[in-house]
């Protein structure tokens, strides 16, 4: 699963022409640190919805890697 | 011999004299007109104008699900009207135009909008607004008419009037392959097409000849882009473009031959603009299963230019501006910057809601035959054009644009 957020997160950076990651840490901040701004954020939701069948951002906002990680967890 | 109809698909080809017999032999009608055969729809029409009887129209492929969510318990099938045999006899084509033109007012015909969303609602013309703008003169007496709306809607409605009333060819093209409407335009001579711009877009992509036959292409229901006019003028080197602007609600209302729609004379009291919104008089609208106001919301975006005469461009859809987090993007605008890419046959741009910023915007694009195009660098292009928010964030690479039942891109 990590391995798969990494990729998606990478698509959603390389759509926008940032630097690609080589690793995630559940600390990372998604706006701090993977430098994702709002319409990121809404892209990235929709690509992991494609994949998972669950919305990360439906009940509020996440904001780190490991807070991703927990809701797919969740919902496993 | 004077065709009335051809349809290629249904070996069909009828001409006036035929379809006067045909008339002639009818003791009987359902005002329910459902069916597949456009010459059994037409003179379905045609019989019920003559005994000025009510006909609803239903579209062929309406489920019977579709059907008692439209009509409640109303037995379509059982609905038989007898005709007096009176009516049609010694009728020739002339005598049949003349009281066609002469239909009483008790005629009405009811259809169905055909909105993206929820269930399509009633609305029933009498002749008068149908045939508002109708042009009935020596000069369209030999028209020939490319068919390419469903026969069943306001825009087949209106053309087959049209044809009708000045005793024209009707040749099917609706439904037929891109092969099969070529050739039916070349060989039949086709002088006037009307049909929306998805239809000529798919007719153009792609086209290799000229029709010098067609003097007049009529468009509407969406907004022409500049990569589809340019190649409308390239394959129809004769045609004038006229755009209409009509609505199941209200029929026919304006015409123009380039963007700007001017309200004529006699019009200026029933036509408004209200925050950007085109707003219509009830008494040009037709009457409806559903409630309206003193003045009926067209949903319609428009930019005035003038005031006195009121003087307008269609902008969009209200509904169809995508709200990306408080910022609207215009669908068609994106699309036509997509489509002015190299190697892009057609687009869709569509909202999707997200729980980030409201809605998203998204696309499918068809890719002409033989091309591979990389998102990655339609990104890049996108990125030289258009604000960041308006980038569709899913892009999809498709065989086929799904469209309405009308013909139109469906954007949801």
């Amino acid at each position: 699963m990590e391995k798969k957020i990494l990729e998606l997160v990478n698509t959603v950076l390389n759509n926008r022409g940032k630097k690609l990651l080589k690793k995630l840490k559940p600390e990372m901040s998604l706006r701090n640190d993977l430098d994702l701004d709002s319409l990121d954020l809404a892209e990235l939701t929709v690509r992991i919805e494609v994949e998972y069948d669950i919305d990360i951002f439906e009940d509020g906002i996440v904001s780190s890697v490991g807070e991703i990680y927990k809701k797919l967890e969740m919902t496993k | 011999m004077s065709v009335f109809f051809k349809d290629i698909s249904k070996n069909q080809l009828v001409s006036w004299e035929e379809l006067i017999e045909d008339l002639k032999k009818i003791r009987s009608f359902n005002k329910y007109c459902k069916s597949e055969d456009y010459y059994e729809i037409f003179k379905n029409i045609i019989i019920s104008m003559l005994t000025g009887t009510e006909i609803v129209l239903l579209d062929s492929d309406f489920t019977d699900t579709e059907l008692s969510a439209l009509m409640g318990s109303a037995a379509y099938d059982d609905a038989i009207i007898p005709v007096d045999g009176q009516i049609t006899q010694l009728l020739d084509k002339s005598s049949l135009i003349e009281k066609l033109s002469h239909t009483n007012e008790s005629w009405k015909v009811s259809l169905f909008t055909s909105g993206t969303t929820g269930v399509p609602k009633q609305v029933t013309h009498r002749y008068e607004t149908l045939t508002r703008f109708v042009k009935l003169s020596d000069k369209h007496r030999d028209d020939i008419w490319g068919f390419a709306f469903n026969p069943t809607h306001m825009a087949g409605l209106q053309v087959f009037l049209q044809a009708l009333l000045n005793g024209n060819s009707i040749i099917r093209l609706f439904g037929l392959s891109l092969n099969e409407i070529h050739q039916e335009i070349a060989l039949n001579k086709i002088s006037n097409i009307s049909a929306t711009p998805t239809f000529y877009r798919l007719l153009l992509f792609p086209c290799e000849q000229q029709f010098l036959t067609v003097k007049r292409l009529t468009s509407g229901g969406e907004k022409f882009n500049a990569v589809v006019s340019r190649r409308l003028k390239e394959v129809f080197p004769g045609a004038k473009l006229t755009n209409v602007y009509a609505s199941t609600e209200a029929g026919t209302l304006f015409a123009s031959e380039d963007d700007v729609f001017t309200v004529k004379a006699g019009f200026e009291d029933l036509v408004k603009e209200i925050d950007g919104e085109l707003l219509i008089h009830k008494s040009l609208m037709a009457n409806s299963s559903f409630p309206i106001d003193d003045w009926y919301n067209t949903g319609d975006l428009v930019e005035v230019i003038t005031n006195t005469p009121l003087k307008f461009r269609f902008i969009s859809r209200k509904t169809e501006m995508i709200n990306v987090g408080g910022y609207k993007v215009n669908p068609q605008e994106v699309e036509e910057i997509l489509q002015t890419i190299s190697g892009v046959e057609a687009v869709k741009v569509y909202s999707k809601s997200n729980s980030v910023l409201g809605n998203i915007v998204c696309c499918e694009i068809v890719c002409e035959s033989g091309v591979e195009l990389q998102e990655s660098t339609i990104r890049l292009y996108l990125q030289t054009k258009l604000q960041e928010f308006k980038i569709p964030r899913i892009i999809r690479f498709v065989d086929n644009l799904e469209t309405t039942r009308t013909g139109k891109l469906m954007r949801n």
